[in-house]
């Protein structure tokens, strides 16, 4: 069966770019709504980043996320769009469940601040994550552009 | 504590805290461009760090030079290790009606492990407050209705302003307010007020 031929489908991945796109673009404004040094402190709670990476990090990982959002809600270079968020989210995926699991009470940092890391967050992150690596496998085995 | 004590000596004609701050908990200038707010509780290691640590620093860069007022606010923990917080939050608060509320957090911090393990609060007070009168009316003002309500307002205002974790430190400036990370690193914490500031 071809996948791209079934109506259902590529409604279902076109609500995956969409979601992922507005909450990617979301992200990154909230971000870039607030000065730098905050986002920064976020980054630097969890532990994983030398201080001296954190500024260049801070500053350009919000206009990345909304970069990627715009990318998958227009759907352009899709291939390399959701390979990318999905490399992005298993990173933040990761740094959140290690901060879980070493009981560090810190915030997401996911959008703004004030959110701290939960199962709640790490379920929303990871349903992300599971919906972006079902695009990104959809993108790279299809020949032609999706939805 | 000397850089408190010329800070506060400098600064004290100068204070006019607006009606809902309590003026004895606070470092600076009421009208200084950026205003932080720490929820903190007596009882915390991490607030302890901030309030030995980055608070210094703070005060030296910050608040002495006008551009930083910083409010303290009562966010008493619950639970064993912190059964005698809000007993420590009554001697600290009633301090502050009789302008001695840094001597007063002061001691209370330096001597967390002992009086949070013990239960001996009051001993750690009377150590700083060696005088008898004070001693009589912070003891007095510790169990004063307007103190308790004070620790509960502040308490209930930081779990409204989505406090979890102390310390929090909420930034005001230019008219929004930004809830910082627990115990953020000096370096960020320095680039983000001083963004705040005039160039």
């Amino acid at each position: 069966m071809d996948f791209y031929q079934n109506r259902a489908l590529r409604a279902i991945l076109l609500a995956i770019r969409i979601v992922l796109g507005a909450v990617f673009v979301y992200g990154g404004y909230v971000k870039l709504q607030a000065p730098w040094a905050l986002f920064g402190m976020a980054i630097d709670s969890y532990h994983l980043v030398p201080l001296r990476y954190i500024e260049p990090l801070a500053r350009t990982i919000p206009w990345f996320e909304v970069a990627l959002g715009l990318l998958l809600i227009f759907g352009w270079l899709l291939r390399i769009s959701a390979t990318t968020v999905s490399l992005t989210l298993a990173i933040f995926f990761a740094a959140m469940l290690h901060a879980f699991l070493n009981h560090q009470e810190i915030n997401c940092g996911c959008f703004g601040p004030g959110e701290p890391i939960s199962k709640w967050t790490l379920l929303r992150d990871g349903s992300m994550l599971a919906g972006s690596l079902f695009l990104t496998w959809m993108a790279l085995r299809s020949p032609r552009r999706m939805a | 504590m000397k850089l408190y004590t010329i800070a506060l000596v400098a600064l004290l004609p100068c204070l006019a805290a607006t009606p809902d701050v309590d003026k004895g908990k606070t470092l600076g200038l009421p009208t200084a461009p950026i205003r932080m707010e720490i929820f903190g509780d007596f009882t915390c290691l991490h607030c302890r760090l901030l309030h030995e640590e980055t608070l210094p620093l703070l005060m030296k860069e910050f608040v002495v030079t006008g551009k930083l007022y910083i409010i303290d606010r009562a966010f008493p923990l619950t639970g064993p290790p912190h059964q005698y917080s809000r007993e420590a939050f009554g001697y600290a608060v009633a301090a502050a009606r009789i302008g001695k509320y840094q001597e007063v957090a002061d001691a209370l911090y330096a001597h967390q492990q002992t009086w949070a393990q013990a239960g001996n609060v009051w001993d750690c007070v009377t150590a700083v407050l060696k005088n008898p009168a004070d001693q009589k009316k912070v003891k007095d003002l510790s169990k004063d209705p307007g103190v308790l309500a004070e620790i509960e307002a502040e308490y209930q205002e930081g779990v409204q302003a989505g406090v979890n974790v102390t310390p929090t430190m909420i930034v005001t400036a230019g008219g929004k307010r930004y809830p910082l990370p627990p115990a953020p690193n000096y370096e960020l914490l320095r680039s983000m007020l001083n963004g705040f500031l005039p160039k």
